[in-house]
């Protein structure tokens, strides 16, 4: 009864504040609490003609496309993998180059590169996949036209699976990093000059200014950013992975992830139990991941978690 | 700090909790509501039928029928529906909207569209679209009692083994389109490349490697074979459609010949799968196709038309026409050669009644509305016309019986069958283009050796084996695949290792439940 008091008590006093709130409030309440009662579906036959909770209920048996040819650990271990690399290599790359830009005083010039740098996050992954089959398909390709020029054997990218980590990686990074950096360089901006003169007339040069002063001061950024990043690792890229292999089996080993192998299994069998499944899996996972990180950070750094 | 927040949860699961009953019980609400109507349905139908009125169903409420067909809608759409929903409104007090899926994604959107309960009064099916499993879900409502009450017309009209033909577990799910047609696959070749180089008239597989071979080595520049990464139908299902005489493009594996529809066999591993993988590994070694076949994604028929490709090992004779339409205009001084695979093996099957029609999905709450619309479409000629060919004199118009376009595909917003309209054809309605002659003249030969379909009507149930279903169709792409590309060096080892990933992914448990249930259907319907 106290506790009842206490909220009207406190609706009433912040009746404004919570009115700014409600907007917001009831957007996550329909896009994202209400459907979750449709996670129920994962554990359903789904059928035509019955509602959602006169299904009848089969357990666990929906998930068992996941593991039953015994991919899901490579697909887990794969989709992991690919998400590491690109938030730790994305982020520092994004710092890197914007501390570089930030230190530009040609104005025009500084503008110029960071146009010309976030243009690549408009390219649509359809349009890439294209292009990248235009640079290196075997008989065409730009790739092996330009080293049969000079003399050289030509190398059959599609079909030598390794090559792949690296470009899925560096398509990534070519597509994202203008955005993150932008990010980056606008915390750098909100840094106040006050600490660049003190250490200036300290006697501190560029680098020391560069590694006590603006990297410390980005790691709330970072921290956030990587957070945020972290909720949808089980997700990954699914743009990028499914148009540049596609059907391509030869690569599934290295670049198939769980949201393609989902994708693909249920596009011939579409089942709203097992896509729901899997789907369920995945946020399973992902919230499991960003619980325990952010339980870390708090334990190092109070201030740095996200709640 | 800390206790605020706690009391905003706890505030906020309460809210959630009660949302979730409301929804629950609204769910519940219109599952019931809606079994209730379907019951009612027909009891409605016959009382009316006493008093006499001239469609025989309820008409004094106004309704707005939901009409989905897949692909692209055509240009004049919007104008069409309006002079259709001026008739329908008089006739039925109904108008229609129809949708379009659009090619993109479109297998999708038929699952959403049936899975997800909104409302769709008709809907396309054919064996591509899985009518038989749809059907044997639930996704569409029966039509044997509604049939003779809201479209006594259509009843009549198609003929009754017709009807029977697209009955799943005895009763009828979908009214069949009557057009005769064969959409049996043939070779197509460049014919003006053979005759230049004098290469053999490709009849088999035999004649139709020599035939690459011929290209490969004149034509340096040309890529033989127009593929891409669906290897599993663009090339397999055709590979031993010609060479195996298949009863039908069997999933799984497995294998029955078409004179002995009882024997069910296991094609995956057989002697007869090794060969098959040999010669194709022999057309990927001697580059009759390109070797990064699995990551092509043109449709076949553009390689042709495009000239970057010389043949398709199997396509059917309305495509081959419209290739050769496209060609005439673009590139008047090459040619075309088609062989239908039907006068090598002799089995010529006319399409089965279940390649094209419309059905009613479980959703729809004006079923005998949908299905009175239908047959209008079907069976009154100025529906018919209007959504077949557009409108007289402005998008089409009749010379010596024959169908002429005005202007031309880009200035004309609706070509011929420009709503994709396969499903409500009418063979008296029906007009050709001078073109289409050529596929008639096909037509008429494979009729000369004509049989029966003997497979289409089958209706696989895969409910308890989904898992292994899924499962076991990326072991297919991620082994088999690059198997039939013909990229793999050691068959022997890149088959073994399918077949074990193949059987971990539960391929035993699939071939014998499909074989058990194929049986079944052979023994029930007498197929011999």
């Amino acid at each position: 009864m106290l506790g009842k008091n206490g909220i009207l008590k406190e609706l009433v006093t912040n009746r404004i504040l919570f009115l700014m709130l409600l907007p917001t409030l009831v957007f996550f309440i329909i896009n994202s609490y209400v459907p979750m009662v449709g996670v129920y579906y994962a554990f359903t036959r789904f059928d035509f003609n019955t509602s959602l909770f006169n299904s009848q209920f089969v357990g666990l048996e929906n998930f068992k496309f996941l593991w039953q040819s015994g991919v899901l650990a490579k697909l887990t271990l794969n989709t992991i993998g690919y998400n590491i690399v690109f938030i730790l290599l994305g982020n520092t790359l994004a710092i890197a180059l914007a501390i570089l830009l930030s230190e530009l005083r040609l104005q025009w010039f500084k503008k110029l590169t960071q146009s010309i740098m976030f243009l690549p996050y408009f390219v649509s992954f359809v349009i890439l996949s294209v292009i990248v089959y235009n640079v290196f398909n075997y008989e065409s390709g730009f790739l092996n036209s330009t080293l049969k020029q000079f003399g050289a054997e030509p190398v059959d990218v599609y079909n030598t699976p390794w090559v792949w980590i690296f470009l899925i990686i560096i398509f990534y990074l070519w597509k994202n990093i203008g955005y993150s950096m932008v990010i980056y360089l606008a915390s750098i901006t909100g840094i106040s000059e006050e600490y660049y003169e003190a250490a200036k007339i300290d006697g501190a040069n560029i680098f020391q200014r560069i590694w006590y002063i603006t990297v410390p001061m980005l790691k709330t950024t970072f921290v956030m950013l990587l957070l945020f990043a972290l909720g949808s690792i089980m997700k990954g890229q699914f743009d990028l992975f499914y148009q540049l292999v596609g059907n391509n089996g030869m690569l599934y080993n290295t670049t198939d992830i769980l949201d393609t192998y989902v994708y693909r299994s249920l596009k011939v069998t579409f089942d709203i139990g097992m896509s729901t499944a899997a789907g369920l899996y995945q946020s399973l996972f992902g919230f499991i991941l960003i619980m325990t990180v952010n339980y870390m950070i708090k334990k190092i750094n109070d201030e740095y978690a996200l709640f | 700090m800390r206790q605020k927040a706690t009391k905003a949860a706890a505030l906020l699961l309460s809210v959630i909790m009660l949302i979730t009953v409301l929804a629950a019980c609204s769910s519940n609400n219109t599952g019931n509501t809606k079994n209730g109507n379907a019951t009612n349905a027909p009891a409605e139908g016959a009382a009316n039928e006493g008093t006499g009125t001239k469609t025989g169903i309820d008409t004094s409420k106004k309704v707005e029928l939901q009409f989905y067909m897949l692909g692209d809608a055509p240009k004049d759409l919007a104008s069409i529906q309006e002079e259709i929903n001026k008739m329908a409104l008089e006739d039925l007090n109904a108008t229609v909207k129809f949708n379009y899926t659009s090619w993109t994604d479109w297998d999708q959107k038929y699952k959403l569209l049936l899975g997800s309960g909104q409302q769709v009064d008709l809907i396309f099916t054919a064996e591509w679209t899985q009518y038989q499993s749809y059907a044997k879900k639930g996704a569409f409502q029966a039509l044997d009692k509604l049939l003779p009450v809201a479209a006594p017309a259509l009843n009549e009209f198609v003929p009754a083994d017709m009807w029977e033909a697209v009955k799943i577990d005895g009763s009828i799910y979908t009214v069949p389109a009557t057009y005769k047609e064969y959409v049996t696959d043939g070779f197509v070749w460049r014919e003006d490349l053979r005759e230049k180089y004098n290469l053999p008239k490709p009849v088999d597989i035999a004649t139709f490697e020599q035939y690459l071979d011929g290209i490969k080595k004149n034509e340096p520049a040309m890529t033989p074979l127009s593929m891409n990464s669906d290897v599993k139908t663009n090339l397999m299902d055709r590979f031993r459609s010609i060479t195996h005489s298949p009863i039908g493009a069997l999933p799984y594996g497995l294998g029955i010949k078409y004179d002995t529809p009882n024997d069910v066999y296991s094609y995956w591993g057989s002697d007869e799968q090794k060969e098959d993988l040999t010669t194709l590994q022999r057309w990927q070694d001697n580059g009759y196709m390109v070797k990064n076949v699995l990551a092509v994604k043109d449709t076949l028929q553009d390689q042709i038309t495009s000239g970057k490709a010389a043949a398709i090992i199997g396509d059917n004779p309305n495509r081959f026409n419209d290739m050769v339409i496209k060609i005439q205009s673009t590139h008047p001084e090459w040619k075309l050669g088609y062989h239908p695979f039907p006068l090598t093996t002799g089995i010529a099957t006319p399409v089965h009644p279940i390649h094209n029609g419309f059905a009613i999905p479980a959703s729809s709450k004006n079923a005998e509305r949908a299905l009175a619309f239908y047959e209008k479409m079907v069976t009154d000629k100025r529906y018919n016309m209007l959504t077949q060919y557009g409108v007289e004199g402005k998008n089409y118009e009749v010379k010596d019986g024959y169908y002429s376009m005005i202007g031309d595909n880009n200035s004309n917003g609706f070509p011929r069958e420009g709503m994709n309209g396969w499903a409500w054809r009418n063979p008296e309605f029906m007009l050709f283009d001078k073109n289409y002659d050529g596929v008639k003249a096909i037509f008429d030969e494979l009729d000369k050796i004509q049989v029966p379909d003997k497979f289409t009507g089958f209706a696989e149930d895969y409910t308890a084996y989904q898992a292994e279903r899924a499962a076991l169709e990326q072991v297919e792409k991620q082994y088999l695949f690059p198997l039939q590309a013909g990229l793999v060096k050691n068959i022997d080892e890149g088959l073994q290792t399918f077949l074990e990933k193949a059987k971990q992914a539960g391929l035993e448990k699939i071939q014998a439940e499909y074989t058990k249930q194929w049986q079944e259907y052979v023994t029930a319907q007498g197929i011999k």
